[in-house]
């Protein structure tokens, strides 16, 4: 209620609905606010249940994986299936490959993005601005598929092939990642303040350092947090570009623990809880700067 | 004239900063985007399997696409998956995005965690435990649907043994991603619309229908479109969920433009066709997209006056 009504329904009581037409009005509303429950209850828990399949799966047998009726809870569970994977698999290898590569990816398509988009942003007179921002823009609707096989080939002429670098560095640039520092830098990064600094004497990067990437933090923990996805979860690249098995990132050792006619049902869902629990834990820990970084910075054309 | 001519390089050295802080991205673009997308274009034109020599070919792949039934196959494919996971996904997203946009509501980021988590797993997993949920003897899903509804006595659902299915199976594997992370853009959105305008609505009674009609959806037209375009390419594109899931089977049935485009370059090695089907296609979208955007355009003009 507002604080107008409230005044109105004081000073004229006679206007005032009877005490059970107020009821029913209360009962209806919280009606409809437990069917909103209900139904947002039934969607999360149908929206989850993949994941917690993928979790109790981890720790079930062949057997019991595909007993009817399904097995809701495992008994007994059992951990061979981490046992089979780390004694089948260089697991923990992976894992830091998986680190160093989404690690440098998310460092360098920050930094990068967020300096390009900040120039973009804030640097309005500067000659053809413009045409290059349109041409970045451009760029976002040609599609990997086109350039994957001359990026292929360039990776192989600078033998680059089965290296971290074929996968940290042809997907640090993003004309995404650019657009959405730019959206941010422009609604949030108030000019006076790179003004101020500059008249005290600042250099141009200092300010850019100092000034804008503080501010523009929730929009670099959002665009961080989007690139970690998709390279932590990148399948097709580095099933391109690697060949041994020293090289091999989390999700293509899952990937290629996937046998011609048989699946290993219980490594593979005990590798993907593995490959799969670092980022839902990262996501649940930066919930809230997530949601806030998108929200702030967004697609408000 | 004199006064003209050092005039742009005088400027171009007083903004040099712009230039250096965008140089890096432009440098590595450069090599990653544009050189690949010009060598592409070239290589449309040529017949090559990546190791023997080039040959010209001219024109003689783009004639080739028009025979190509896989190729038409894929297209129509990719067609119908993103007709059956397109209006769902949307609809349910801007579903969620209203009601946890509600100010009452409490365990928000509950349930926007449980929306979201799937489009942070990593397909390769995820791709698995959906094999094992939609298995047709053995799956947890058909398990599910005979016991809810046994007044329909259902037979196992072959969701991906069949032709027809497992394009039905895709689609509610790409909703179930996707979706969390539409609803977010479109919470974005939804945040950015004024709470005045619905203050006012309510005082001149308009209905909460009437507000969704008249000051959400027109409002919120410009997050649709970026979502919409999406998923567009999302469905052209789309590799990962394919590739692990049913490995575009049985046969070629979910075979969507992605998995095409990855089998003939990387499975058959016919590097120049690859290049020129993914250029045509490109185009097409492209060209698509800027008629969308500049409909579009017109549209939120029309709706604002």
């Amino acid at each position: 209620m507002t604080p107008t009504q409230t005044q109105q329904s004081a000073t004229a009581p006679a206007r005032t609905q009877p005490k059970a037409a107020v009821s029913t009005r209360k009962w209806r509303q919280n009606l409809e606010r437990g069917a909103i429950y209900a139904v947002l209850t039934i969607f999360a828990l149908i929206f989850i249940f993949p994941f917690y399949w993928l979790v109790i799966s981890a720790f079930k047998t062949q057997g019991q994986m595909f007993a009817m009726p399904p097995q809701w809870i495992p008994q007994p569970g059992t951990l061979q299936n981490f046992v089979d994977l780390f004694h089948k698999t260089n697991l923990p290898r992976a894992f830091v490959n998986s680190v160093i590569v989404s690690g440098a990816n998310v460092f360098f398509s920050v930094f990068l993005c967020s300096l390009a988009g900040y120039a973009f942003a804030k640097y309005p007179l500067a000659p053809g601005r413009d045409r290059l921002y349109n041409f970045v823009l451009g760029t976002m609707l040609i599609p990997g598929a086109v350039t994957l096989i001359p990026s292929y080939m360039i990776l192989v002429r600078l033998h680059w092939i089965d290296s971290y670098a074929a996968l940290i560095i042809p997907g640090i640039v993003g004309a995404f990642g650019i657009f959405w520092m730019r959206q941010y830098m422009i609604a949030n990064v108030p000019d006076d303040l790179i003004n101020a600094a500059r008249i005290d004497g600042c250099s141009e990067f200092g300010i850019y350092w100092r000034i804008v990437v503080p501010v523009a933090r929730p929009a670099l923990a959002a665009l961080g947090i989007m690139q970690l996805i998709g390279s932590w979860n990148n399948l097709m690249w580095a099933f391109i570009v690697l060949r041994t098995k020293a090289m091999y990132t989390l999700p293509l050792v899952i990937y290629l623990l996937n046998g011609e006619n048989t699946q290993p049902y219980g490594m593979l869902m005990a590798g993907g809880l593995l490959t799969t629990l670092p980022l839902v834990l990262a996501f649940l820990f930066f919930q809230k700067q997530f949601i806030a970084g998108i929200t702030s910075g967004a697609v408000k054309q | 004239m004199t006064t003209e001519t050092p005039k742009p390089s005088l400027s171009l050295w007083r903004h040099r900063h712009f230039y250096l802080f965008i140089a890096p991205f432009f440098l590595i673009f450069a090599v990653f985007g544009l050189y690949p997308l010009l060598f592409s274009l070239y290589l449309s034109f040529v017949k090559w399997d990546g190791l023997t020599q080039i040959h010209w070919a001219g024109l003689s792949n783009f004639q080739k696409m028009a025979h190509d039934d896989q190729l038409w196959t894929a297209l129509s494919n990719t067609v119908v998956i993103g007709l059956l996971y397109v209006p769902p996904m949307m609809i349910l997203a801007f579903v969620f995005a209203q009601l946890l946009n509600a100010p009452w509501l409490k365990f928000k980021s509950l349930y926007r965690a449980a929306f979201f988590i799937p489009c942070v797993t990593p397909m390769a997993v995820i791709a698995f435990v959906f094999q094992l949920i939609f298995s047709s003897e053995h799956g947890v899903l058909n398990y599910a649907l005979q016991h809810l509804f046994p007044f329909l006595h259902l037979t196992p659902i072959p969701w991906l043994e069949s032709e027809g299915w497992s394009k039905a199976a895709i689609a509610i594997l790409v909703v179930w991603r996707w979706t969390g992370y539409n609803m977010v853009l479109m919470l974005a959105g939804l945040q950015g619309i004024p709470g005045d305008y619905y203050e006012a609505a309510e005082l001149d009674g308009a209905s909460k229908i009437q507000q969704m009609i008249h000051i959400t959806l027109p409002l919120l037209k410009p997050t649709l479109a970026f979502c919409g375009l999406l998923s567009l390419l999302g469905t052209l594109y789309m590799f990962d969920e394919i590739f692990v899931m049913t490995n575009g089977g049985p046969g070629s049935s979910s075979t969507n433009f992605g998995m095409y485009l990855f089998q003939i370059s990387f499975d058959d090695f016919r590097l120049g066709y690859a290049s020129c089907v993914a250029y045509s296609v490109a185009l097409i979208v492209v060209l698509a997209t800027m008629l969308m955007n500049r409909m579009n355009r017109k549209n939120v003009e029309a709706g604002l006056r």
